[in-house]
């Protein structure tokens, strides 16, 4: 049985537990039983684990890092929010984040297990160190932009319960999900601006030019100038709350229209099949 | 009045109002095809046509409009940091300390011993200052520059590619092995030794080689091989392999066998025989040839396994036949004798000289400096005083007194 063959089951494996950990999580957040909370966090750590051997396995299949077309992106973004996710909850365990979260991560790979796995070699633009920095930071910026959005939606519900006054005891505090979305969204955003500059780096040695309004630059430019305006309102004018969700979960929609939108619509030199 | 417009155009609503204006703007440039004639547009968009043109969206980037915008923009940007920056110097100084928020959270309780707390502040490098009935503790005064410096940086992105724009000096050649191109104004000669395609054991190219040579005063100077991702610099000007393709050997017999033409033609390239009136149109080279699905000629490779060559003639402008010939394969026509013979490999090879990337590069350090000091090294004080402890920081209120509740329970005295 060769490498492939384990490489697939890891990659099921892995989509399994985490679809599993993302039910698991609706019903700690319907029941607030603490018990299925637990439960559903040991699932999305071992999920992790399946998921990074099955990334592991196919760096030595391929004898490079799974960064070239868009199953491995797809791939390496949902790891990539898994991970942002693992960190910050075991650092403010804060075990009601995954309700967000992992839905997300579940419909990436679900959105990658739909596209073709096949490992092809790198074609003669990719072979470059900077593959490795533009897209590796790309990954951790659209991570951390996802639970940055997942907060925010957590926000908003926890807003719209305190409203009716019943509180759902087991999320962490509104004030708490407003901040901590914020920070995130702050490291996304620095993430997103490596990204963007060590892309123009990469594009002056590989194509002559450092910007060429290519539309996946276009589009990163835009959610960049989408973050900035959401952290000047957030810093001057004290933003905070509703708004400031709702931009979150904008510049989000935005990620993901760069992401995958990009490349289904407007073909241009980034579209990596 | 004036002074009341003065404030908006280097406020932060204006601001926002460019943000969103560039935004949109570019989002159009990414949805309708740029650079296009102008047919085009008014043919596929019809009556919007004329405001596609009106408004330049087949040029966004580089329109009167999206200028504007951009010029507004660090009127704008450089007037909010001007406006900002002697308020932010003044923060530096030693004196300064900012009153407390009203929502800052008095983390004193009995318990702590606030004593160690300020031996504790100054080891994680906070300075301490004596006040009346208490001390004050402060750190990180630098990062209060870092919203100024990342403007900064991003004056010196947009200007400096601007202008390095203008003075860009960029161009594409086609060179067969052997062949040279002048630069005249530099004062050197750009040779290509040779130009060859790297496979892999499946047939696939994995790279592209073009040997080069610099040559002045009838010297070599320099000798590279580029690749993509790989280019020469030499004179500021830099040489990068950006594509290549096949220049095929075109002969025209007559019937006894005498040649009366040559040519050598590129794939979609055309010879014009006079006498006749016959052009012969060459539709493709295919090294490794093949039809596709749709029953039009495709390469697999682009090594020399299975070469072929597409061919249409006309006469008088009008379709006469098309063929499928393998090298050295006659066509006839009429008493001609038309063959294709060999094809070899040239390289496409852009240069481009741009003094406006270093602009660049230093306007990203300081934008990612200015970045890094604004979320991570924002500045933080303490105050100490009778019964209070009071965090105080403008950027992050809440993961701050989480940390400063951290470090006073470790002075806990139970």
């Amino acid at each position: 049985m060769s490498l492939v063959y384990f490489e697939e089951l890891f990659f099921t494996l892995a989509f399994i537990i985490y679809i599993i950990a993302s039910i698991g999580f609706f019903v700690f957040l319907v029941s607030s039983k603490e018990k299925v909370g637990k439960f559903s966090v040991t699932a999305s750590t071992i999920g992790f684990v399946i998921h990074t051997i099955a990334m592991i396995l196919r760096i030595i299949e391929s004898g490079r890092l799974p960064f070239s077309n868009q199953f491995e992106f797809a791939n390496s973004f949902t790891w990539a929010i898994v991970l942002c996710y693992l960190v910050i909850h075991y650092i403010y365990k804060f075990t009601a984040v995954g309700g967000f979260v992992m839905p997300l991560a579940f419909l990436m790979m679900g959105y990658a297990s739909m596209l073709p796995k096949t490992i092809k070699p790198l074609m003669p633009a990719l072979q470059s160190r900077w593959l490795t920095i533009h897209v590796g930071t790309a990954i951790i910026s659209y991570g951390s932009f996802a639970v940055a959005t997942g907060l925010s939606l957590m926000y908003l519900i926890n807003e719209r319960h305190k409203v009716k006054d019943k509180k759902i005891s087991h999320l962490p505090d509104a004030e708490v999900c407003d901040y901590l979305s914020y920070r995130v969204t702050a490291f996304g955003y620095l993430m997103l601006t490596l990204v963007i500059v060590t892309g123009a780096i990469w594009a002056k040695k590989a194509w002559s030019r450092y910007w060429g309004w290519d539309p996946k630059e276009t589009w990163s430019l835009i959610t960049w100038i989408i973050y900035s305006t959401y952290l000047h309102l957030r810093f001057n004018r004290g933003w905070k709350g509703k708004t400031a969700a709702w931009f979150s979960i904008i510049g989000f929609l935005c990620v993901i229209f760069t992401f995958i939108g990009v490349n289904v619509l407007l073909p241009g030199l980034h579209s990596y099949r | 009045m004036i002074k009341k417009i003065g404030r908006f155009i280097i406020g932060l609503k204006f601001a926002i109002i460019l943000f969103i204006l560039i935004a949109i703007y570019s989002i159009i440039g990414t949805v309708i095809p740029q650079g296009a004639t102008k047919e085009f547009y008014l043919h596929n968009y019809e009556s919007f046509g004329n405001i596609i043109l009106l408004l330049q969206f087949n040029k966004v980037y580089s329109s009167f409009i999206y200028r504007t915008l951009l010029l507004l923009f660090i009127v704008n940007i450089t007037g909010c940091t001007i406006k900002l920056l002697p308020s932010q110097i003044a923060r530096l100084k030693d004196d300064y300390f900012p009153a407390p928020g009203k929502s800052a959270e008095n983390l004193w309780d009995e318990k702590y011993d606030t004593e160690e707390f300020k031996n504790i502040l100054e080891k994680k490098g906070f300075k301490i200052y004596k006040s009346e009935n208490g001390y004050k503790a402060a750190k990180n005064r630098i990062g209060v520059l870092g919203s100024s410096i990342t403007h900064l940086g991003i004056i010196i992105i947009i200007l400096g590619s601007f202008i390095g724009n203008l003075f860009a000096y960029e161009g594409y050649i086609n060179l067969l092995p052997g062949e040279s191109t002048a630069f005249v104004e530099q004062g050197f000669i750009l040779k290509l030794d040779d130009f060859y395609l790297g496979f892999r054991e499946d047939g696939s190219t994995e790279q592209y080689y073009s040997e080069l040579k610099i040559i002045e005063e009838g010297k070599e100077v320099e000798a590279k091989k580029i690749w993509v991702n790989n280019p020469l610099k030499y004179k500021g000007i830099n040489f990068y392999q950006s594509s290549f393709g096949w220049v095929s050997e075109l002969t025209i017999k007559d019937s006894e066998g005498n040649i009366i033409e040559k040519a050598s033609l590129k794939n979609n390239e055309y010879h014009f025989y006079q006498p006749k009136h016959l052009t012969v149109y060459l539709y493709g080279y295919y090294p490794d040839f093949a039809i596709d699905h749709e029953g039009q000629p495709v390469t697999i490779t682009q090594q020399k396994k299975h070469p072929h060559y597409a061919v249409i003639l006309y006469e008088f402008n009008n379709y006469v036949d098309s063929f499928i010939t393998s090298p050295g394969q006659p066509i006839y026509y009429e008493d001609l004798e038309i063959t294709f013979e060999d094809s070899s490999l040239y390289t496409g090879l852009t240069y481009r000289r741009d003094f406006g990337y270093y602009f660049v590069l230093i306007g990203c350090l300081f934008m990612f400096v200015g970045l890094l000091l604004s979320f991570y090294l924002y500045p933080r004080f303490v105050i100490v005083g009778d019964k209070t402890i009071l965090p105080v920081t403008k950027q992050n209120i809440w993961g701050y007194t989480m940390q400063l509740k951290n470090l006073l329970s470790s002075t806990s005295k139970q």
